[in-house]
């Protein structure tokens, strides 16, 4: 029988070194910026109820979670989302807290992706959860810690804002069925201009159509939202655009400057989002690095109607973009035992190592071995431990 | 600022997508004379080309490492779509159908019927939409031999002109899907590159 013993699933991958190293200095960079912004940590497990994740409209697609069953038949799967799960456990177990609720989370998610499309299937992510409260006030914090998380570990990046209502509230004033809808948003997602201009076509002059048409093309600088006037002239997209505006301009003060941009056509994505969404781009990476945005319907399914906004950071990719600026310290001292001062020598490796020196413990029986190690690896001074401890500096050969 | 990066499809969209670049006053020499070089300066070096096959342009768009593609709807349909499709380029048009061999009267009958393509995906949709139940073998080559063989009852195919239906005795039991070229876009590509890639589409869309 053929086995798999020596790879790694689909879309999984092992991290070495200073891959590894790279997602832990992000990971401690980023928990920082949390953790003194008031937010605490929490894990879920890593496998949920099928139905946590099975919610109507947001539901996560059921061809792209990892499913197994419990010893009582009850279908599982491997935690696809990290916000539902949160939802979940805030809704059930901090009901009566004092609000806002503050979370922060470290953990991968699992997607079932179709083979050989480069993409993870076990994504680490990072992000924050504020609940509890609705409002501007929450919505700047969201937004500005997203900005304090990603000037902490991206060098080049660039933020920009819509709102989920856009689409929802024009899609509601057309006469069209449901599968047409979807296909609306589809092609306003995929800024499919002539498929769009095609589907609404047979609405003729309906100022909700024609708005929506205009959808996938405001985007862009606050320029954008200026354009945006004269498409949204009143009712609830006017108050909208007003709420964005307002957004944009007490955001502006964080000095993002033109890397700071909106975009009306923000419709993708999921389903749960019901009010102002962000992400964030850099140019080394092909896809979003964080999304985020506001969804007040979320916790109800779960039993607390807590309004809330949050976001998530892709580690990997960020973690890509910090490999080359982390070194490993290297190995400065190499402590060898002779025989019958083993212990002496692990005593000397650890009061060095509580003085800040990097250094191993030779395993080797010999001196001449631990030499050859030491030289093969790099290491600039070796120490013998004996009746009296005697140095060697390898770098330009022994002395 | 870099160029842009734009992957095109190999073949016959290459040429339509040649002659339009040429139509709006880019310079395409080095396209049409390219040796071995796998990237290509077009027009005033604003513009950089590569050369794929249709499903590697989408690969490559929704990866970033090309910002803009050139590629038929019809492999969109088949290897989906993570990126923003912001153009009809109005060539390359051409249908997607469902043919048969001639009087087979493919919808009738109780027995699950049995369909050979190249396009799995736009296949699986299509009958899904039915609802109806058929099993799919995928074909790489020319697909109207697996009907003659008896491997299959139908095929779903691109359809041009129906002349290679009609010289192996298949007929169009009903026509799918019109396609034609695209210019898609990647995600971050598109936000981060908004003018220049605006003013290319613009300047495209003139001519299309």
């Amino acid at each position: 029988m053929k086995t798999y013993s020596k790879i790694t699933p689909e879309g999984t991958r092992d991290l070495l070194f200073e891959e590894c190293r790279a997602r832990r200095q992000v990971q401690a960079k980023l928990s920082k910026v949390f953790s003194q912004r008031g937010y605490r940590e929490v894990m879920t497990p890593g496998l949920e109820y099928f139905d946590v994740f099975n919610l109507g409209e947001a539901a996560i697609p059921q061809q792209e979670m990892y499913k197994c069953t419990d010893n009582h038949g009850r279908l599982l799967v491997f935690r696809p989302d990290s916000t539902l799960p949160i939802a979940r456990m805030a809704a059930s177990r901090l009901q009566g807290h004092e609000k806002p609720l503050r979370f922060y989370y470290n953990q991968s998610i699992y997607r079932n992706l179709p083979e050989l499309s480069g993409r993870s299937n076990e994504v680490a992510q990072m992000g924050i959860e504020l609940m509890g409260v609705q409002g501007l006030r929450a919505d700047l914090e969201g937004i500005a810690t997203a900005v304090a998380a990603l000037s902490a570990c991206v060098p080049d990046f660039r933020v920009e804002i819509g709102h989920a209502r856009f689409f929802q509230v024009l899609a509601d004033q057309l006469p069209v069925t449901p599968s047409v809808k979807e296909e609306l948003r589809d092609t306003i997602e995929s800024k499919n201009y002539a498929a769009l201009g095609e589907l609404l076509d047979p609405l003729g002059d309906l100022p909700a159509a024609q708005a929506m048409a205009q959808l996938p093309r405001l985007f862009g600088g606050e320029e954008a939202l200026h354009e945006a006037e004269r498409w949204f002239q009143d009712g609830e997209t006017r108050e909208i655009l007003e709420y964005l505006k307002r957004l944009y301009q007490a955001l502006g003060e964080l000095g993002l400057g033109d890397r700071f941009m909106v975009d009306l056509g923000l419709v993708q994505r999921n389903d749960y989002y019901t009010g102002v969404v962000f992400s964030a781009y850099t140019h080394q990476h092909g896809d979003a690095v964080l999304l985020g945005g506001r969804y007040d319907c979320l916790c109800e399914k779960f039993g607390d109607p807590l309004p809330a906004v949050g976001f998530s950071l892709d580690l990997d990719a960020i973690a890509d973009l910090n490999v080359s600026a982390s070194q490993e310290e290297p190995v400065q001292v190499l402590v060898f035992g002779e025989p019958g001062y083993e212990m002496q020598a692990l005593q000397l490796v650890s009061s060095l190592a509580d003085q800040g020196v990097v250094c191993e413990n030779s395993v080797y029986d010999t001196e001449e071995e631990t030499l050859r190690y030491g030289r093969a690896m790099g290491i600039p001074k070796v120490l013998c431990v004996g009746k009296e401890t005697r140095e060697w500096n390898i770098e330009g050969g022994i002395d | 600022m870099q160029p842009l990066r734009i992957a095109l499809t190999k073949g016959r969209l290459e040429k339509s997508t040649v002659q339009l670049f040429e139509q709006v006053g880019m310079d395409c020499s080095a396209l049409r004379e390219k040796g071995r070089r796998l990237i290509l300066p077009v027009g005033d070096g604003s513009l950089q080309a590569v050369l794929a096959k249709a499903a590697d342009v989408i690969t490559y768009v929704e990866h970033g490492v090309c910002d803009l593609g050139v590629v038929g709807k019809d492999t969109i349909m088949e290897h989906g779509s993570h990126f923003f499709e912001i153009l009809d380029l109005n060539f390359g048009r051409c249908g997607f159908a469902l043919a048969a061999p001639k009087g087979s009267r493919f919808y009738e009958g109780y027995r699950v019927k049995t369909v050979a393509t190249k396009y799995p995906n736009v296949a699986r949709r299509f009958f899904e939409s039915k609802a109806m139940d058929v099993r799919i073998i995928k074909i790489e080559g020319s697909v109207e031999l697996a009907p003659l063989l008896g491997l299959a009852d139908g095929i779903v195919d691109i359809v041009e002109t129906g002349a290679t239906l009609r010289e192996n005795g298949l007929e169009v039991i009903e026509p799918i899907v019109q396609v034609s070229a695209r210019l898609i876009v990647n995600g971050a590509s598109m936000k981060l590159r908004k003018r220049e890639i605006e003013d290319l589409a613009a300047c495209l869309e003139r001519e299309v």
